[in-house]
């Protein structure tokens, strides 16, 4: 079934694309076009694949949104007001990231609050502080800083070679170490796994930590590609996410799905996204058309399950 | 109102729960059932309640052929059941327990005066004065639960009361009360279906008693003129297969348990030889399992020490109890064994992925000799566990507990619900392990398979371990005896 989805997904996108060129063949099947296209799902992809492990092993965060915002806010606030070195302002917004998916594993494993409920109130909170720290938004950062997020590499803008390098690392580490392997055994049966000696809660507070993780560096990318750290970043991130991870074969009962369908996943919805600039379709129907794909995937999912 | 089975049988996949059962219940008597676990109890409630339908047989109530649809008819025809688990709400009251479908006045407001006076009723009829309408569930006993339990089934005024295992939780004291309910029905004319392993209580409560063993109706005793021996001789009665297996024990002790206290068993102390099978006896609920996972590390100890070669050794985790070589392969399998999406692969390596050594290549070589050498029918490795017959599937499980390269291996309910074929090769691996110098603990609920097996056995009850037999010298009457009294 998974294999299946990798296989179907990649097919629609493929079939987009190539209906797509016969509508637009002046403006979508464009070099420029495309760049455009992956620029704008790479901060999305890097968060899916955090998203992806947690859903793997059957839970997910809906705080990632925030901590985009918060990380990019950290180091701009940092850099702005306090003349502190891009690097340390970094190290410090990924640490401040880790922390919160840190405190998100620890409360829902050791006190056992629902991850929903946490990760909705963690959510609400980073906002906040996101809010505290760039205010109405802070410009004006060191050129070393910008440069992370902005140099053009073949062609194409520093954040989509992070997405790639970020994709397939994790799509190795899935794949052949046992570490991310225990994931699937969680989702899979969670009772099982714990009398096959895994570490059951050890392992989930693992995977909200390197989900705060991806999404801090998220936020760096996306703050230094904009030159810009706002408040606002992330806003609807974590339902684009969920989404583009649903969509990528993940199932909501855990278990199934692989790193590559992240990808997949976000750039279907990259494209669609593209699809409605082109064909002129008003902003407000993209956060329809968002929903609505949402709850196809979950009830196209929910089908196949009862099928099984 | 009279009750009749006439031939019923059902069987799920190859497992035959009951074959060809004829049973009459009187109108006004208290009937017993008993039989070993598996031997077609809880199946006969089902049918009787709705919830499955038998594959051959008639149901007849006064003499009129019915079928049974499902619960909410069995409700209708005057059949209703008290389960072992409890079907409360402890955020509400009594009175609204006992009646889901409350009275109600104008726009759906419950009429709370009228629904307290019907409990008030009910309860006096059974001469229940520990509790009132409105006391809320949560502050109960769970003997008191148990008797709103009985009340909230009386409540639809069945002719036919079907009680599983009532007393299991139950003291001595409380017991008594529910027997002078029980009294209560029958004077007013209903028919009680009594299920029970305990051979005091039917003695007591039963008029009759029936007795199934392996899905097959034995007999049916009057309870005035048996005696407990004549049930048990029932139950057990299968010519037991003289199998003498030879023993591997070596004199030499691998894993010694002192004094061990935990959540559902007390103060447990054995020794266990290398190359030993010891077999763990005793029903359902007994502490067996509870034990196990403890000596594993899947739960935690109040009290006492396990020593391994001599040396302490302290589980806190599954992780441990495989570090220290110690294997559990677990009882329900599908919930608890097996990771039903993932391959023969992943299910063969899952309890080996911590420390060095995870590869692909590795893993699929190893998967590819178990698979081999316990004979495991699949396409391939790649295949889904949940493609395969649940004897191939145990087989994997076992394969994955191998490969730990346990000293100790801990099989509970090995052979549970696997065809004949399968059983015996799970036997004959068993076997080949302790020749191997692995010592096994088994816990089984299957007599034949426990006396077949075991080099000793150790009988459990209630938590406590109630003797230690040879099983040179023992019988199946004997151990059961253990069991039960």
């Amino acid at each position: 079934m998974i294999k299946d989805r990798i296989v179907t997904l990649s097919a629609t996108i493929l079939l987009l694309c190539i209906v797509m060129s016969f509508l637009f063949p002046s403006q979508f099947p464009t070099v420029e076009n495309f760049s455009q296209i992956m620029l704008n799902l790479s901060i999305d992809t890097i968060v899916a694949v955090g998203m992806m492990l947690l859903l793997i092993s059957g839970v997910f965060d809906l705080s990632v949104g925030s901590i985009v915002a918060f990380s990019g806010g950290l180091a701009g606030y940092l850099m702005y007001y306090h003349d502190v070195n891009f690097l340390v302002a970094i190290a410090a917004a990924l640490s401040g990231s880790l922390l919160i998916g840190f405190i998100n594993g620890f409360l829902i494993t050791k006190i056992g609050i629902n991850p929903m409920i946490q990760t909705l109130a963690m959510m609400g909170v980073v906002r906040g502080v996101a809010l505290m720290l760039s205010g109405a938004g802070i410009q004006n950062f060191p050129y070393e800083y910008n440069y992370i997020g902005q140099v053009k590499i073949l062609g194409l803008q520093s954040p989509v070679w992070y997405m790639f390098a970020i994709v397939l690392i994790f799509s190795y580490l899935f794949k052949n170490i046992a570490f991310f392997r225990r994931y699937y055994f969680i989702g899979s049966n969670e009772k099982a796994a714990h009398l096959s000696g895994i570490e059951v809660e050890k392992m989930k507070l693992w995977g909200f930590v390197i989900v705060g993780l991806l999404a801090g560096i998220a936020g760096i990318l996306l703050s230094s590609r904009l030159g810009a750290a706002l408040s606002s970043s992330g806003k609807g991130l974590e339902l684009r996410v969920i989404t583009a991870v649903i969509l990528g074969g993940a199932s909501l009962s855990g278990g199934q799905g692989k790193i590559v369908g992240a990808f997949l996943g976000a750039a279907f919805m990259g494209i669609v996204g593209n699809i409605l600039i082109l064909t002129r379709v008003s902003g407000y129907w993209q956060e329809i058309i968002l929903g609505v794909i949402l709850i196809l995937a979950v009830g196209i999912d929910q089908l196949i399950q009862k099928k099984k | 109102m009279k009750l009749g089975l006439k031939n019923i049988s059902k069987s799920f996949e190859v497992v035959k729960a009951l074959q060809d059962v004829s049973l009459e219940f009187q109108e006004g008597e208290v009937h017993a059932i008993c039989g070993e676990n598996g031997a077609g109890k809880s199946t006969l409630m089902n049918i009787l309640t709705g919830n499955i339908q038998p594959d051959a047989g008639e149901i007849l109530l006064d003499n009129q052929t019915v079928i049974i649809q499902n619960n909410q008819h069995a409700r209708s025809l005057g059949i209703n059941i008290v389960y072992q688990e409890r079907s409360l709400t402890d955020g509400l009251s009594v009175a609204e327990n006992i009646f889901p479908l409350p009275p109600t006045k104008s726009f759906g407001r419950i009429n709370f005066g009228q629904l307290n006076q019907q409990t008030k009723a009910l309860l006096q009829q059974l001469e229940i004065k520990e509790f009132s309408p409105a006391t809320m569930v949560s502050t109960l006993s769970p003997a008191q639960k148990t008797l709103v339990e009985i009340a909230k089934a009386l409540a639809t005024n069945p002719a036919i009361l079907l009680l599983d295992e009532p007393t299991a939780s139950l003291t001595d004291k409380e017991t008594n009360i529910l027997f002078s309910v029980i009294r209560t029905l029958k004077q007013r004319g209903v028919t009680v279906l009594y299920i029970s392993h305990r051979m005091a209580e039917i003695k007591l409560i039963a008029d009759r008693v029936s007795v199934l063993k392996d899905g097959k109706y034995q007999d049916t005793l009057s309870t005035s003129d048996c005696k407990t021996e004549d049930i048990i001789r029932l139950m057990v009665g299968r010519d037991l297969q003289q199998v003498d297996v030879a023993t591997h024990t070596i004199e030499e002790v691998v894993l010694s348990v002192k004094n061990l206290t935990g959540r559902g068993f007390k103060d447990i102390s054995f020794d266990l030889k290398k190359g030993e099978i010891f077999g763990l006896g005793g029903l359902v609920g007994a502490g067996r399992t509870e034990l196990a996972m403890a000596i594993f590390g899947a739960t935690t100890i109040d009290s006492g020490t396990i020593l391994k070669n001599g040396k302490r050794i302290i589980n806190k985790h599954p992780k441990q109890g495989i570090a220290n070589g110690i294997a559990y392969l677990p009882e329900e399998r599908k919930t608890l064994g097996v990771f039903l999406q993932m391959s023969i692969v992943d299910n063969i390596i899952s309890a080996q992925l911590y420390g060095k050594g995870y590869s692909v290549k590795t893993n699929n070589q190893k998967a590819g000799d178990y698979s081999k050498k316990l004979n495991i029918r699949s396409a391939s490795v790649q295949q889904l566990m949940s493609k395969l017959s649940g004897g191939n599937q145990q087989k994997v499980v076992l394969a994955k507990w191998l490969n730990t390269q346990p000293d100790v291996l801990i099989v509970d309910e090995p052979t549970h619900g696997i065809d004949i074929g399968a059983k015996r090769e799970i036997y004959k691996i068993l076997k080949q392990l302790t020749a191997d110098g692995k010592s096994i603990l088994l816990i089984s609920s299957e007599m034949e398979e426990l006396l077949l097996l075991s080099d000793r056995i150790a009988v459990m009850r209630e938590g406590k371990l109630k003797g230690i037999l040879n099983k040179r010298n023992t019988s199946e009457n004997e151990i059961i005896k253990l069991a039960t009294q």
